[in-house]
């Protein structure tokens, strides 16, 4: 972005239009180029404060940065020493936008020996079936790459009104002859745009994937070689304990020497059992899919066992065309044409939209959509494979210089822990004595992750003691805060950023001084350091002024930053955005390229996790659909299947529920803010007549006697919201969706995340590596009721 | 010369990014939109048209139409609104006497009128230290008429100018250069070879309203998908 600047105050915004490729100019949409609006606005902080009312009135006094510091260093300490470190909680938010100004408080959290919580799974974003799947943290095709598809799908991703920038590369691929279908309960500005709307019931999309998939096995239209090469479908599974058989348990196989701990050696078949080495895809084409065979484990024990393909291929039966279209409201031979086409269009790019997995059932979904992409061999490949696109969660370079100071253990709590409490099977550890403190930043986590008002009530009710918030901004959150701290805005800090959907590293520098009194989170990190412990200083450049410093860090990270970065320097950056480096033909960011091309195992790091860390997720080293481990097999998901929503969720919680609510509950992002940013800006209000609004289907309105612009309140057992009703004959039946991100004071102080509920799935519990396999947010498992309250005004 | 301007609805996607564009780099208060973006048809922006499965959902960016023959031009009474050398439909802010005739007579409704001073609707958003946005200097066209000022007084029309502080200086208007779809293609229509005749020559474009004569420089591609 340029800012023209006149007199030292920025006038208006420009893209900046300095991407190398044409085709990603101009990048920045409405939200961004009217950032002014919240750097100058009346919300804008100029002074430390520190909170004098009751938690949520918003009164406080201004105060000097020593006191503020000197009052937060003083009641973290008391807090540390009276319940441990760990009870202090710190929210940092996607760390993809702020690798400088972010990872100074991941420092200090590091050193101080707080607990950080990850925001990807915190905000839901996480696709749980990823690492299941793939392994991986996520990953995601670059827009570029989409031009060279011949078919996509999208299952319940908004791309036309959340990936703005990118947008067009939909519409230019489906002008160069892709064909574009969406999947979706709604007719979504995206589906507008397609070539074919097919509406589902809501998160019905599993049934959808496994239907697919049966056509596409039944009519033997996947690709074998690739499913023999890549994925565990030749691997046995035992039927006596559905475990996958082991080569080191078969009588004349053994483990190979060279396997890692983190691994396994499992076994294939093609007349003779054959140890498939989890680190080499060298099993020959001969080895079956299909089929059952007789096993003699070293114990002299006889088991049968079947490959993994086979399983699946009994499974589906219970997905035929019929049974869909009974699950998913998609008429059966609509499933059939979509499947043929799907296999004989090659690249086919599977887009899987985060509304759609921020359900309970999110990972099944994900694990069922994949088998089209991959039982058609579309992985690697350039215009191929799955995306999901949500989030600025990446890490692409080694921060661990800067994040970790001296290689210190961090502390990480997933979010949703705090709001459920812990669970017995829980492998992330709960601080003893709970959480007690909270320091948060670039985020507004009391409107926005604020479920069943668990947040609020916790500040209202003294169990958080302390919160510290910086912003730019007075938000719902400063409002809960003991101590709210005056930061820059990106305009007036040096940054480092890179987004995870195009590949660039990209540097903020400042284009005017800081508003008022306001600094970068770098010197509040270093002021906070010296004040809990003098020695924690010397990690934040002491002697330098703090935009200096941040270039030094960007120095430091460039020079330790790994492949990715090799050679680029801060000179070039400040010049402008440079490519990542990749494996892929023209450093182009096609997820596992290396993976199918060189033949390098499952999975690609996903940093900053170690390979220990992710490696254990896909033991064999392939692309797994069967999950063996206890948690899968007692849930009935070692395979992927479809399970309806809300029977594990909300029934299970109350059963009364099932007879009380028949709405779905969707808070789905608005095309005029970032999540909770610019819920104050009053252009963006301006655009929406500064009202929330509740979109309805024009029959479920009609029965509730609900007309446009009716004021309506949307509520549940644990809370509720309002706003205006708009009917619209593209909103799916028993849906009633909700633009989420309002502060709480355009709602009467209430809160839209007060029907929601904290669910966690147990198979999201297996492993524990933060931001990675973890607990995610499921916004859209909730279930309501609407009922009029008001006429339009 | 003569600046038109070809948008294409099939490249738009309603994302109002120009709405905005237009809003801040011409210094618009509260209120007060040259360009706006709608959903022809739909209660609502972005809901969809249509029922029993068959949905619709287009978007129709509209700002001053540029018109070869201006009812607003033919209206005043006092010559403030006039048309320039580019072809450009300008206001003269200093000869404007707020009468509306103009805004009546626009059949596109894209004529706004200050009803209040605009310092006053900005400052009651509450910005800070007096902060105000926008491009910071006066624009005189070469007869020496004020076609553009931060803000305008009180009582006089105003609307899209093409960004006559850009285009006069040889740039884009604001809307074509931030658009994140690339949706629209500006030019001289009188040059054959820019890019705009090309796509006036030799695609399908439509006008608004064309059958009342006013000849407007902005033209439309429909979008590809069929029309219920």
């Amino acid at each position: 972005m340029i800012a023209e600047v006149e007199n030292g105050q920025i006038r208006a915004i420009t893209q900046a239009s300095d991407y190398p490729e044409q085709e990603y100019n101009p990048r920045g949409c409405l939200k961004g180029l009217s950032y002014i609006n919240l750097i100058y606005g009346p919300d804008r902080l100029k002074k430390p404060l520190i909170r004098t009312g009751a938690p949520g009135k918003g009164e406080f006094r201004e105060v000097s940065w020593n006191e503020a510091l000197d009052y937060a260093a003083t009641k973290l300490k008391e807090i540390a020493a009276k319940y441990g470190p760990e009870s202090i909680g710190f929210i940092f938010q996607v760390g993809g936008t702020g690798y400088v100004q972010k990872g100074a408080f991941v420092a200090l959290s590091t050193l101080a020996g707080w607990n950080i919580h990850h925001p990807y799974d915190m905000n839901g974003d996480l696709p749980t079936f990823y690492p299941m799947t793939f392994g991986v943290q996520s990953e995601e095709a670059e827009p570029l790459e989409w031009l060279n598809s011949r078919y996509i799908a999208v299952f319940g991703s908004n791309i036309m009104v959340t990936r703005l920038p990118d947008a067009h590369f939909l519409v230019e691929a489906r002008n160069k002859g892709a064909k574009l279908v969406v999947f979706d309960p709604n007719f979504s500005a995206t589906a507008a745009k397609a070539d074919e709307f097919v509406p589902v019931k809501a998160s019905s999309d599993a049934a959808v994937g496994l239907g697919i998939a049966r056509v596409i096995i039944e009519e033997k239209l996947y690709d074998d070689a690739f499913l023999t090469t890549y994925t565990d479908m030749p691997l046995l599974i035992r039927e006596d304990n559905h475990k996958r058989l082991k080569a080191e348990d078969v009588q004349g196989l053994s483990k190979p020497a060279d396997v890692p701990a983190y691994r396994e050696a499992y076994v294939a078949y093609n007349g003779q059992f054959l140890a498939v080495h989890p680190e080499k895809f060298d099993l020959p084409e001969n080895v079956i899919l299909e089929g059952e065979v007789e096993v003699t484990l070293k114990d002299g024990n006889k088991i049968m066992a079947k490959p993994s393909f086979q399983l699946l291929k009994e499974s589906l039966n219970n997905y035929t065309p019929d049974k869909v279209e009974t699950m998913s409201g998609v008429p059966k031979d609509t499933l059939v044409r979509l499947a043929r086409e799907m296999a004989a269009a090659k690249p086919l790019h599977v887009v899987y939209g985060a509304s759609n997995y921020q359900w309970y059932h999110g990972d099944l979904k994900g694990r069922a959509i994949a088998l089209i992409p991959v039982l058609t061999g579309n992985i690697g490949q350039s215009g191929g494979g799955i995306s999901t696109y949500a989030g600025q969660y990446k890490i692409r370079m080694n921060l661990a210089k800067w994040w970790v100071p001296q290689g210190k253990a961090q502390k990480w709590l997933p979010w949703l822990y705090v709001l459920h409490g812990p669970t017995k099977t829980m492998k992330a550890k709960y601080p003893a004595n709970g959480l007690k403190a909270l320091i948060t930043g670039w985020g507004n986590p009391f409107d926005q992750h604020n479920m069943a008002n668990k947040l609020r009530e916790m500040k209202e009710k003294g169990e958080l003691e302390f919160v510290m918030t910086m912003d730019i901004q007075m938000t719902t959150s400063g409002k809960y805060s003991d101590v709210v701290l005056p930061v820059c805005s990106w305009y007036e800090k040096t940054e480092l950023t890179a987004t995870p959907v195009h590949p660039y590293l990209q540097l903020q520098q400042p284009a005017i001084k800081p508003i008022g009194e306001a600094h970068s989170e770098l010197w509040i990190a270093r002021e906070l350091a010296k004040r809990l412990n003098p020695e924690f200083e010397n990690h934040y450049f002491p002697s330098l002024d703090e935009n200096t410093a941040a270039e030094k860090v960007i120095e430091m990270l460039l020079a330790g930053g790994g492949p990715n970065v090799a050679g680029i320097t801060l000179d070039q950056l400040k010049k402008g955005p440079v490519r990542f480096k990749s494996a892929a033909p023209g450093n182009r960011q096609i997820p596992f390229y290396e993976q199918i091309h060189f033949k390098k195992p499952f999975p690609p790091l996903s940093l900053p996790a170690k390979i220990e860390q992710t490696g254990q997720f896909l033991k064999s080293g392939r692309i797994e659909f069967y999950k063996d481990e206890d948690a899968f097999l007692e849930a009935g998901e070692s395979l992927p299947v479809h399970k309806p929503p809300f029977e594990e969720s909300e029934y299970a919680l109350n059963p009364a529920t099932r007879e009380k609510y028949e709405f779905a509950y969707i808070t789905r992002n608005s095309l005029y803010r970032v999540h909770s940013n610019h819920s104050n800006n009053v252009w963006m209000n301006e655009l929406q007549d500064g009202k929330p609004r509740v979109w309805l289907n024009p029959e479920d309105a009609k029965a509730k006697g609900i007309r446009q612009g009716d004021y309506v309140e949307v509520y549940n057992d644990r809370g509720k919201v309002h706003g205006y009703a708009i009917l619209d004959p593209g909103n799916g039946r028993n849906c009633v969706v909700f633009e989420q991100g309002w502060w709480s004071r355009y709602l009467n102080g209430e809160s839209f995340n007060s029907l929601t509920y904290p669910f966690i799935k147990p198979t999201n519990e297996v492993y524990f590596v933060p931001g990675i396999w973890v607990p995610n947010t499921a916004w859209n498992e909730c279930l309501c009721d609407v009922r009029k309250v008001g006429d339009k005004q | 010369m003569k600046l038109g301007m070809v948008i294409d609805l099939e490249r738009c996607i309603g994302c109002r990014t120009c709405t905005v564009v237009c809003k801040e780099h011409n210094a618009q208060p509260p209120g007060i939109w040259w360009n706006r973006v709608f959903t022809p048809g739909a209660g609502e922006h972005q809901a969809a048209v249509g029922k029993d499965g068959k949905l619709q959902m287009n978007y129709l960016p509209v700002s001053c139409q540029m018109c070869e023959n201006p009812p607003c031009q033919k209206v005043c009474p006092v010559g403030a609104t006039y048309t320039d050398e580019r072809g450009v439909v300008l206001v003269d802010y200093e000869r404007c006497i707020g009468c509306r005739y103009c805004l009546a007579a626009c059949p596109y409704g894209v004529r706004q009128f200050n009803w209040e001073d605009p310092r006053k609707a900005k400052a009651q958003v509450g910005y800070q230290d007096g902060y105000t946005y926008g491009y910071p200097k006066d624009v005189r066209a070469k007869n020496g008429r004020l076609v553009y000022t931060q803000d305008r007084p009180v009582g006089v029309a105003e609307k899209c100018t093409f960004c006559v502080e850009y285009t006069s200086q040889g740039q884009e208007p604001a809307c074509v250069l931030s658009c994140p779809e690339k949706a629209r293609i500006f030019g001289d229509l009188d040059d054959p070879n820019s890019e705009v005749s090309r796509l006036v020559r030799e695609r399908q474009t439509y006008r608004l309203k064309e059958e009342l004569g006013t000849a407007p420089k902005v033209f439309y591609l429909a979008p590809a998908k069929e029309q219920l």
